[in-house]
């Protein structure tokens, strides 16, 4: 049975990188494509954001007038890169969903008999993710600026909220691309769901972490969405920082590095179950 | 000719000879036993109550510095909104039992028993009604760990009543929704229209401190009478009838209404 896998990693190593590259470009295209197809997989999860910024806008207005608060021109501004985050975290996790389809119905069986590197197989498959992390950024930034609510770092502070929003997609991608690939279940993946919303609770994406006490603060500070969502936010609030996107961009890049390695070593795992 | 009017006769005489409470009992007992067989489902009942309250309270602590805010332990102010929210999942819940009985046939005997539609409807009901309570054993003595008062016997009360109401209110949605889509996807559709009531009210902040839109939606809003009715026991002015009436008017359009949404998807059924 180990003879499934050999010829595998041979074949991959004969193909010229240009083939590599081509292969990864095609798949990542039925990646988009497949994933914008199913609108009904992902309006929900943009328009909700949508909505919790919208009452919690309305029910926490007053607290920009609190001690310590950021200076910014309303609650909204200050929700806008929290409201990323959310919809980033909800479109990723019904991407990496069609990665245990892909399992479920066998077509990644033959992605692994084909001579394409794993990571490529891998990682093309969140290039929706990541597509749909930037379209929701510009889309959301857009919604916000009509609501009275602007990016004040603005081209290169929206463009660095586009690339964040793309890696922590990728990263949280990889994240259900994990459980997809240990569990083999779609269903899993959508399970997996509440520990990202946790995550993402207990961060800074609603509130600030300078009002927060206690080991909640505490938790709040070492969580990275934190550091990612502080990035986002400093563009938004206080205008264009290379420093503190350099900063954020560290920490997506790290959570999304640990993310696909740990999506790898399901699939090395899986591999071996085979044979 | 003759063979349908005696069928329908026959149907609609039966409900009179079989009680209607031991059927009632007996699908309680089924639902509950349910629970105990898939433990899985319990978890978002114990579990998101708990997380919701520590995560509110831990996000949120700073907003009680806002002047008009009711308290200013914000434990007071979020532990029975856990437990009301932990009881909603009582009533999403048997949505998704019934969702599952329709699915798979089951449903069909239960329509085809000599019992009372009712108890079709009372029997999930009373389910909810139990499980309203798995919030309250879990959240409230959790709260009270973290810092939240005791609320009094009185206030204990207030808040078990308007969780048993809400469950109810939460499962008639739920069965009126299910009855008409037949599906445990339409399950979605059932917890956007319990969020969005419970988003949509005074469940973080009164509405004192909301501003825009929201401060009309939630004024307007039933919840907010019911959460105000829970609530009362937590902060200073304590349990009084001026903050108990709206609420149990609250309470009784929302059954009505909602009683009326369930039993006419029941009907539906039949067809």
């Amino acid at each position: 049975m180990t003879v499934g896998i050999e010829p595998h990693r041979t074949a991959s190593a004969d193909l010229h990188p240009v083939r590599h590259l081509d292969a990864f470009v095609v798949m990542a295209r039925r990646s988009v494509i497949g994933f914008f197809r199913q609108p009904a997989s992902w309006i929900f999860g943009a328009a909700f954001p949508l909505l919790i910024a919208a009452v919690s806008a309305s029910a926490f207005a007053r607290a920009t007038s609190l001690q310590d608060f950021p200076d910014s021109r309303s609650f909204l501004q200050f929700l806008l890169a929290g409201t990323i985050l959310q919809g980033t975290l909800f479109g990723s996790i019904n991407a990496s969903t069609d990665l245990a389809l892909d399992i479920e119905n066998g077509f990644m069986d033959r992605l692994l008999a084909s001579p394409v590197s794993r990571v490529s197989i891998l990682v093309s498959r969140l290039a929706g993710a990541a597509t749909y992390g930037a379209g929701v950024t510009l889309f959301y930034v857009v919604v916000f600026r009509l609501f009275g609510a602007p990016v004040e770092g603005g081209i290169p502070g929206i463009v660095v909220m586009v690339v964040l929003a793309m890696v922590m997609a990728i990263g949280v991608g990889g994240y259900g691309a994990a459980v997809g690939l240990r569990t083999g279940s779609a269903e899993a993946v959508g399970n997996s769901f509440p520990l990202l919303f946790i995550l993402l609770f207990i961060s800074s994406a609603f509130f600030p972490v300078e009002l927060m006490s206690g080991a909640y603060r505490r938790v709040a500070e070492l969580n990275p969405i934190t550091y990612v969502i502080d990035a986002c936010r400093h563009q938004v609030l206080e205008g264009f920082s290379l420093g503190e996107a350099v900063v954020g961009l560290l920490v997506a890049v790290a959570f999304a590095a640990s993310t696909i390695a740990f999506a790898l070593l399901q699939l090395r795992r899986k591999l071996a179950d085979v044979s | 000719m003759t063979a349908t009017p005696v069928t329908t006769s026959t149907e609609r005489a039966a409900p009179r000879s079989v009680p209607l409470f031991p059927v009632i009992v007996e699908l309680v007992q089924r639902n509950m036993l349910a629970i105990t067989r898939v433990p899985a489902a319990v978890g978002p009942i114990l579990v998101m109550p708990i997380f919701f309250m520590i995560a509110f309270a831990g996000s949120y602590s700073a907003i009680t510095a806002i002047p008009g805010f009711p308290t200013d332990n914000i434990y007071n102010w979020f532990v029975p909104y856990a437990c009301i929210q932990g009881a909603a999942f009582g009533g999403i819940g048997i949505g998704f039992g019934t969702a599952r009985d329709l699915e798979n046939g089951f449903y069909d005997r239960l329509l085809l028993a000599p019992a009372g539609r009712r108890a079709l409807v009372l029997g999930p009901l009373g389910t909810s009604l139990v499980r309203s309570t798995f919030p309250l054993v879990t959240v409230l003595p959790l709260g009270i760990v973290l810092g939240a008062d005791w609320p009094g016997f009185t206030g204990l009360a207030m808040l078990i009543l308007t969780g048993g109401i809400f469950a109810c209110c939460t499962g008639l949605w739920a069965l009126g929704v299910v009855y008409r889509l037949r599906n445990q996807r339409s399950l979605g559709l059932v917890q956007v229209g319990i969020f969005a009531t419970l988003f949509l009210s005074i469940g973080q902040v009164p509405l004192a401190v909301m501003e825009g839109w929201l401060h009309g939606a939630a004024r307007f809003n039933p919840t907010t009478n019911l959460l105000r009715m829970a609530r009362q026991g937590f902060l200073d002015d304590g349990v009084t009838w001026t903050l108990t009436w709206p609420g149990l008017v609250a309470s009784a359009a929302m059954l009505a209404g909602l009683g009326l949404f369930a039993l006419t998807g029941l009907r539906r059924l039949d067809d």
